[in-house]
């Protein structure tokens, strides 16, 4: 291979590194672990006192989180932030959830995530008050289950 | 990129390394570890679900109570106008039988002291007091089951008066409707008190049930002069 070529050859290279680089590096699952409480208890009560009508079979629990995010990683990047709820027992729930304002308030069924922040990372933490409710089907509801939520973040 | 995680454990662990704190190096590690696609649920918070008092029970005989007003409409923020209280009132189903006719065979229609028409489920106008006797209630329970549960009615086996003298219950029977039901089936149907113990109607999971009950009396026997009395008491009972 002449010299012509395999310089063109690692210029190919680098351009495809570069095209590839931010389909790999897209979706990052961020450090909550400073979240109090981290593993919380929760008590689940009929979101109405009398089963009839059509939401007659849901069950409602609140929890408040002092969310503690560590966007170190992504600091002077600019992203989005998303509040993931993966599938998982007992099935059937929903969570939404109101903040103090430095996250966006929203909404997430199982399996789903939503946007919770888009913008330039300028700290290395992201902290906000949460107050959570996570709503299920009553007839689900047949033990304990931890539930599990994840925030992720796509780099821009 | 799970093999990142135990490194930081496995060296802390050595040490005084609490379980919370260990969990969290491991998180912070597969995030230092996936630069690349998101990884699992690591670094998830928890929350435990728990149905807290999973089960309710609501039984009305005649007077009941809601507070606020009726269950429905349901207000904007999802949550039902009256929530279920408790009623003490022990209310009276009652005949007095002509001293022409007593015994004749001749059904005596009851009439009952209470005044209850409306369903608190959502203020349908559902008995005609005094002819009818409310009768309803709720099964709550968690669980995906079609499961019910039965309102037994516990019966002496006569009524009494004040000078010893005694009248079968056996003598009193109901039908069962309710406005605008037509023919349909009614959970707590027709029956007579012809056991101590009777089941008189049900309850599925998760529903709401109610009827009206007129009571009658067969006036078959010829008893001694007085006034009867006697009291059935109806138990309803969650699993």
């Amino acid at each position: 291979m002449s010299f012509t070529l395999r310089r063109m050859s690692r210029l190919w290279f680098c351009i495809i590194w570069l095209l590839a680089a931010p389909a790999f590096a897209k979706t990052t699952v961020i450090d909550d672990s400073g979240t109090l409480p981290y593993n919380a208890a929760l008590a689940m009560r009929w979101a109405q006192a009398v089963p009839r009508g059509g939401d007659g079979l849901l069950m409602v629990g609140q929890l408040q989180l002092r969310l503690h995010l560590n966007v170190a990683p992504f600091q002077h990047h600019t992203g989005r932030i998303f509040l993931v709820l993966p599938m998982q027992q007992p099935g059937g729930m929903s969570a939404s959830w109101t903040t103090a304002g430095r996250l966006l308030p929203g909404a997430v069924q199982s399996g789903g995530r939503t946007l919770v922040y888009s913008g330039p990372i300028t700290t290395p933490f992201i902290e906000d008050t949460v107050q959570l409710t996570i709503t299920v089907d009553g007839r689900r509801m047949l033990g304990t289950y931890p539930v599990n939520f994840r925030f992720e973040i796509d780099e821009d | 990129m799970l093999t990142h995680a135990p490194g930081p454990r496995l060296r802390r662990a050595r040490g005084i390394e609490t379980p919370a704190r260990a969990h969290r190096w491991a998180c912070r590690a597969v995030v230092l570890a996936s630069l690349g696609a998101a990884s699992g649920a690591a670094c998830a918070f928890t929350a435990t679900l728990t149905a807290a008092a999973p089960k309710a029970i609501y039984l009305q005989i005649g007077a009941g109570t809601f507070t606020g007003g009726n269950y429905t409409p349901i207000k904007g923020n999802g949550q039902p106008t009256g929530t279920p209280g408790k009623n003490t009132t022990v209310n009276t189903v009652s005949v007095s039988v002509p001293a022409a006719s007593v015994g004749n065979g001749t059904a005596q229609t009851m009439t009952t002291d209470s005044s209850t028409s409306t369903s608190f489920w959502d203020g349908y106008s559902f008995c005609n007091p005094p002819q009818q006797l409310y009768i309803g209630g709720f099964y709550r329970t968690t669980g995906n089951g079609t499961g019910s549960i039965s309102l037994i009615a516990t019966v002496p086996a006569s009524l009494t008066d004040g000078a010893g003298d005694s009248l079968p219950f056996s003598q009193i029977s109901w039908t069962s409707a309710g406005n605008g039901d037509g023919n349909i089936a009614q959970p707590f149907p027709a029956g007579s008190f012809t056991s101590t113990s009777l089941n008189v109607g049900t309850i599925g999971q998760n529903q709401w049930a109610e009827s009206c009950w007129t009571f009658s009396y067969s006036n078959s026997t010829v008893p001694a002069a007085g006034t009867y009395t006697g009291v059935v008491l109806y138990t309803l009972t969650a699993p």
